[in-house]
């Protein structure tokens, strides 16, 4: 465990977070501290009202119908303060929750992409949503309880010691050995809870990966061994948790044992006493009755001190993300960004990776469509990515417009760009939110008019609920190529200064490519328009191809110049040249036959 | 993030069948059931004999202070403790036991039963509709079969023992105290059935936090580009406003309800007191009976709130019970005849030859449920060994189709029949087991890419996985990963691509050694020259089987034996490749359209150069 876990930075996280709040929890101590006084005064008042009884200077009206007020009243004040601690506990608690998980989300949101890159989303959701809880349970209950038991014997042994001394060390004999066993108790079994969790997992995954995976069990007819391998965990899981449960009931047993022990010591020691005559009725009434009022939280509070040490640990991975530094923000004024783009002798390498990028030149003039062609890994997405300002470069530089991208307001310079990205996400939101997310002011009639652009209006409306459908598992499920068509409409609809598209009709079948290369034939000029394309049917849009590979231009010029020159390219047309021969061979033959 | 899939839960009557049907699960483990009762009924009586001892220890000592043998109590307390620890202990055992079998069983009864449900009821119910079932929901059952049960059973022991033993010593006072049951009953079930639904919210809008966090995590490149940070947080910030107001609303019910049940009980003890102190003054009664009366009265509110809880929960779970019990009860609507169940019971074969030759579609006619007709009137033939290339727009039913031969769905019109005989005559078992499918959107498990290709053939050894690896054109990619066919494939194969797992679940096929290989799109992510590797192998491997093929590539289909050309659930044209491209008809228009664009992907040519 790294230093960020250790308890008292922990502990001064903590501190910093309640920050807001703090004045609500003192509200909600001072009324529980209130509260307990008024609970713990009901045995003194019974003890007034039996010590009356057995000495018969008592009658109806004087003594029994005020004590009797005095309980009911005695409880509904602690009732009232109670509630008033749990309200205003509950807001401080629930109020800082929502401090932390606001923090979260937006430092998750501007955190660099290298960050994201190395992380693994269910370990950062882990975090954010467990962690959290933890957190939120060590405040909401966890520090509640022991503020109340800590209260409860505040008050208590005071009351205890001005009526009896050896009483007091008789109903206290206990308490410790009842609140050390559950610590040391709880501590121990921590790895069966884990186990337990751990197995509930691995059978959680195994009924999901059959059920998604169900048609591939049906192709190999695997459901026996599909129901083995389930028997399997559902039966380790089964076991595991009933040994828990085994494990627990000892406890149970135990701790009863101690508090029943430590309530009959005051019932047969507090009678020799009143035997005795040292103590009266009363006062062993008040001391049993005392007792059993706080017994139980009592016992309880071990258990939730051994639980506090979960909350050190999530605390401390909740920092880890908190501490990481999120991508720098920006001073400068947001201008609108355009013009020309030119780069020159960029190099750029992924963390401690090869180079992605190897001193790369390139320039694109305002309103130039070019395509970028080249193997998986040549670099054409990183190009891209530096563009927008995902990642920073340090070697070389690009500008647009003139000015240095890296001293560009990064939102301004992301707001100028139209971007489709290689593996395109849609939020679960309806297909309209999704493709107004560049431009929240559009009209209905704009955003038609792209999703016609992008081919994908005819699928929406054929959707039950139009543009209002819900994308994802509440709602329907888009194929590739129509989440590609939409994010495409998405692109289209911000009308960006610079539009990109980084294989954006790989998943579409050839007409609706046709379609989409035609829309954006008709916008040429429109946007500076980078395409990046793994057929050769997209480069006929470009005004001039790069053809890149190894991070390095290796050719670049007009679809014309590039076929003379006999490089690459040229070989590709010749590949593709071959096929259609073979087309055309197949045809004649057929024609001539 | 499939467990994040609660259902409403309106309150209902509860359906007392329902619940009979679930208790059986219960009495699968008759002994501990039986057990269970009589620790109930003993932890009952333990927890009733305390205040009549406290009782009249109190008494005795206030009757003659000097002569009352404090040892006898100590002894009897003792005892008493023991009886109650060791029905304590046992308790929970048994509930414990109870719980987790009977989970354990649901579950299992829920889950085998999937495995044999069809596609058509996967259709309806999505993933994580069916995992909250199988989870959630189990344990939630088998909670009130277990702990609510024994509560109910502790409880009304209790408070019937408790009710009697006050009357028996002094009616009056008993029924002074009672007065206040009623209304604390009303005021928990009316507290506890809003404390649930509001839990119950908050739940939901937990786990709708936690997708939130996904979609925000995974979607950050997205939210950067179009730079939505602020408007995301504007909206997470809203969910975690809800989320605020409904846990304080939450919190807020139970401050208001435990402290209210408090009072109430306050109002028994202090009738307890007055009515009962009157009594001692008219010689009636002892102090310490009081004090028995009055620890009674505390003692009362216990299982009230324990039943009222349990009470509202059970309205609340008739939902679950119902969803749960109609998994396990469901009918699969493809499934062996009676008449092969039989067969099969009688002779272990379904009684016809062991071989499949020619394959003739009859008029096969398809629609889902109520829904339009998506195969019409398909009439093939098609001949051992031959390769089958299904062709035509999307959605014109050609999934449908290859669904239909794998009989994971049953034709609502005419008959498939192999070897002239009607498929639905032969098990399903046999007709699936000799199927090898590769689907577009292949699922791989968890786990290595070793077991992932194992899954086609258990016992196969490494020698022919690899094997099936080398003929799929997947060994090159795999020797190149750093644990090779130790590979972790990850969840769904997310470690791999798209390409990736194609070419797995080549090899997972390869390895079955299907007599009927069925391809849908299978290698739309593959470049070309893989592709025509991966044909060369699996002509090799597969030669003489027959094949139906779902394909965009030319070179795929050409080479098929017949293509049949799909639209809107009929056969638009049927031929070979020569035969079509003379016609000149859809085959023709299809084949020069796409051929302009699928051509050599730019990547794997540049490996060539």
């Amino acid at each position: 465990m790294d230093e960020t876990a250790s308890p008292p930075g922990a502990a001064r996280t903590l501190w910093a977070l309640t920050s807001g709040q703090r004045g609500r929890y003192a509200a909600a101590v001072s009324a529980m501290a209130v509260g307990t006084v008024f609970l713990l005064l009901v045995p003194y008042v019974l003890k007034r009202a039996l010590d009356a009884l057995v000495s018969d200077e008592v009658d109806l009206t004087g003594t029994l119908l005020p004590a009797a007020g005095l309980i009911v009243l005695c409880y509904a004040l602690h009732g009232f303060f109670t509630f008033l601690r749990g309200r205003w506990a509950a807001q401080a608690s629930e109020g800082i929750t929502r401090g932390l998980r606001h923090r979260l989300y937006e430092q998750l949101e501007r955190l660099p992409c290298a960050y994201h890159d190395r992380a693994e989303t269910g370990d950062l959701v882990q975090r954010c949503s467990s962690d959290v809880e933890t957190v939120r349970v060590f405040l909401a209950a966890q520090v509640v309880e022991i503020a109340r038991v800590s209260l409860f014997l505040i008050v208590a042994i005071p009351i205890m010691l001005s009526q009896d001394l050896t009483m007091s060390a008789l109903s206290l004999a206990l308490v410790p050995v009842i609140i050390f066993f559950a610590l040391l108790f709880f501590r121990r079994v921590r790895t069966l809870f884990q186990q337990v969790d751990e197995s509930e997992g691995s059978l959680t995954t195994v009924i999901q990966e059959n059920l998604t995976g169900v048609r591939v069990v049906r192709a190999f007819a695997r459901q026996d061994y599909e129901i083995e391998k389930f028997l399997e965990r559902n039966g380790e899981f089964r076991d595991l948790e009933y040994r828990l449960f085994r494990v627990l009931s000892n406890y149970w047993t135990l701790s009863d044992l101690l508090v029943l022990s430590q309530l009959g010591i005051v019932l047969i020691g507090g009678g020799y006493f009143v035997m005795q005559g040292s103590i009266s009725l009363g006062t062993w009434v008040l001391f049993w009755w005392l007792l059993r009022t706080i017994i139980w939280p009592v016992r309880h509070i071990g258990r939730v001190l051994a639980d506090t040490g979960k909350a050190t640990v999530a605390i401390g991975r909740i920092r880890e993300i908190l501490d990481k530094a999120p991508e720098s923000i920006d001073e400068t004024a947001g201008e609108p960004v355009r013009g020309d783009i030119a780069v020159e002798n960029l190099s750029f390498a992924y963390g401690d990776g090869p180079a992605a990028l190897d001193d790369l030149s390139i320039t694109i003039a305002e309103g130039e469509t070019v395509a970028l062609l080249g193997p998986p890994g040549a670099g054409k997405s990183t190009l891209v990515n530096l563009l927008v300002r995902l990642y920073d470069y340090e070697q070389g530089s690009i500008r647009i417009g003139g000015r240095e991208v890296r001293d560009l307001n990064r939102d301004a310079v992301r707001s100028a760009f139209g971007m489709v990205l290689q593996d395109p996400f849609l939020f679960s939101k309806t297909v309209r939110e999704n493709v107004v997310i560049g431009r929240s002011t559009a009209a209905d009639h704009e955003v038609e008019e792209s999703a016609r652009a992008a081919d994908i209006h005819g699928n929406i409306v054929e959707f039950e609920e139009g543009y209002d459908t819900r994308v994802g598992e509440r709602g329907v499920t888009l194929s590739g190529g129509q989440r590609q068509r939409v994010a495409i409409a998405r692109a289209l609809l911000m009308n960006p200064e610079f539009l990109v598209l980084d294989d954006s009709l790989s998943a579409v079948d050839t007409k609706t490519e046709a379609h989409i290369l035609r829309s954006l034939a008709e916008r040429r000029g429109r946007h500076t328009t980078i395409l990046i394309a793994h057929r050769l049917s997209s480069t006929r849009l470009a005004d001039r191809i790069f053809v890149m590979d190894h991070g390095r231009i290796v050719e670049q010029g007009t679809h014309d110049e590039l076929l003379e020159a006999g490089g690459p390219y040229s070989r590709l047309w010749t590949i593709q040249g071959a096929l259609e021969e073979d087309i055309e061979r197949d045809l004649s033959r057929v024609t001539h036959t | 993030m499939s467990t994040d899939w609660f259902d409403d839960d309106q309150e209902q009557a509860v359906d007392l069948q329902l619940w009979k049907k679930l208790l059986r699960y219960t009495l699968h483990y008759r002994k501990t059931a039986i057990l269970f009762c009589f620790v109930a009924l003993g932890l009952a009586c333990s927890d009733l004999s305390f205040p009549l001892l406290t009782g009249r220890l109190i008494s005795d000592i206030e009757r003659d202070p000097g002569g009352v043998d404090l040892w006898w109590y100590a002894w009897c307390y003792a005892g008493l403790t023991l009886s109650l620890c060791c029905c304590i202990w046992g308790f929970i055992n048994c509930a414990g036991k109870i719980r987790t079998h009977v989970s354990h069983d649901i579950r299992r009864d829920a889950f085998e039963n999937l495995q044999a449900l069809s596609f058509s009821f996967y259709d309806k119910k999505p993933v994580g509709w069916l995992m909250a079932r199988l989870t959630s929901d189990c344990n939630r059952l088998s909670n009130i079969l277990a702990w609510g049960v024994m509560d109910m059973i502790w409880g009304s022991t209790l408070m019937t023992g408790v009710a009697l033993v006050m009357v028996i010593y002094d009616w009056k006072l008993a029924f002074a105290v009672l007065a206040v049951v009623p209304v604390l009953f009303v005021i928990s079930v009316f507290f506890r059935k809003r404390i649930l639904r509001a839990s119950r919210l908050v739940r939901k809008l937990n786990s709708r936090i936690t997708g939130t966090y996904n979609e925000g995590i995974v979607g950050v490149r997205t939210t950067k580009v179009f730079v939505r940070q602020r408007q995301n947080l504007a909206e997470f910030d809203k969910l975690a406003d809800e989320m605020y107001h409904h846990s304080v609303h939450n919190a807020v019910l139970s401050a208001i309800y435990l402290p209210l049940v408090l009072t109430v009980a306050s109002i028994a003890i202090a009738t307890a007191l007055v009515v009962g102190g009157h009594q001692v003054l008219a010689g009636a009664l002892t102090a310490g009976e009081v004090i028995m009366f009055m620890y009674y009265a505390e003692l009362f509110f216990h299982p009230v709130q324990e039943i009222s809880a349990w009470f509202a929960e059970l309205q609340m779970a008739q939902a679950s019970a119902e969803r749960v019990l109609s998994l396990v009860e469901a009918v699969p609507e493809v499934r062996d005849t009676d008449a092969v169940v039989r067969r099969l019971e009688e002779t272990g074969s379904d009684g016809h030859p062991d071989q499949i030759g020619r394959i003739e579609f009859d008029s096969v006619g398809f629609r889902y449920g109520t829904g339009p007709q998506i195969i019409n009137d398909f009439q093939l033939s098609v001949e051992p060994g031959q390769t089958v290339a299904l062709v035509g727009a999307t959605g014109g039913g050609k999934s449908t189709l290859v669904n239909l031969l794998c009989r994971f769905y049953e034709p609502t019109d005419g008959r498939i029949l192999i070897d002239g005989i009607d498929y639905t005559d032969r098990s399903l078992a046999w007709l699936q087991s000799n199927l090898g499918i590769v689907l577009q959107q292949p699922h791989l498990f968890s786990g290595t890419i070793g077991d992932n290709i194992r899954y086609g053939r258990l016992d196969a050894t490494q020698e022919e996985i690899v094997a099936a690896a080398e003929l799929a054109g997947a060994h090159g990619f795999i020797m190149e990963l750093e644990d090779a066919y130790d590979t972790q494939v990850g969840e769904g194969g997310s470690q791999l691509s798209l390409g990736e797992r194609q070419l797995v679940s080549f090899a997972r096929a390869v390895l079955k050694q299907p007599r009927l290989l069925v391809m849908d799109e299978a290698t739309s992510s593959i470049d070309t020259e893989t592709e025509r590797r991966i044909q060369q192998g699996l002509t090799r491997v597969l030669g003489g089987r027959t094949s139906f093929v779902i394909a965009h590539r030319l070179s795929t289909i050409r080479a098929a034996d017949q293509i049949v050309v799909i639209e809107k659930g009929r056969i638009a044209e049927q031929g070979t490749h020569t035969d079509l491209l003379r016609e000149r008809g859809h085959y023709y228009q299809l084949y020069t359209e796409q051929s302009m664009r699928d051509i050599v992907k730019i990547d794997s040519s540049f490996g060539e150069t």
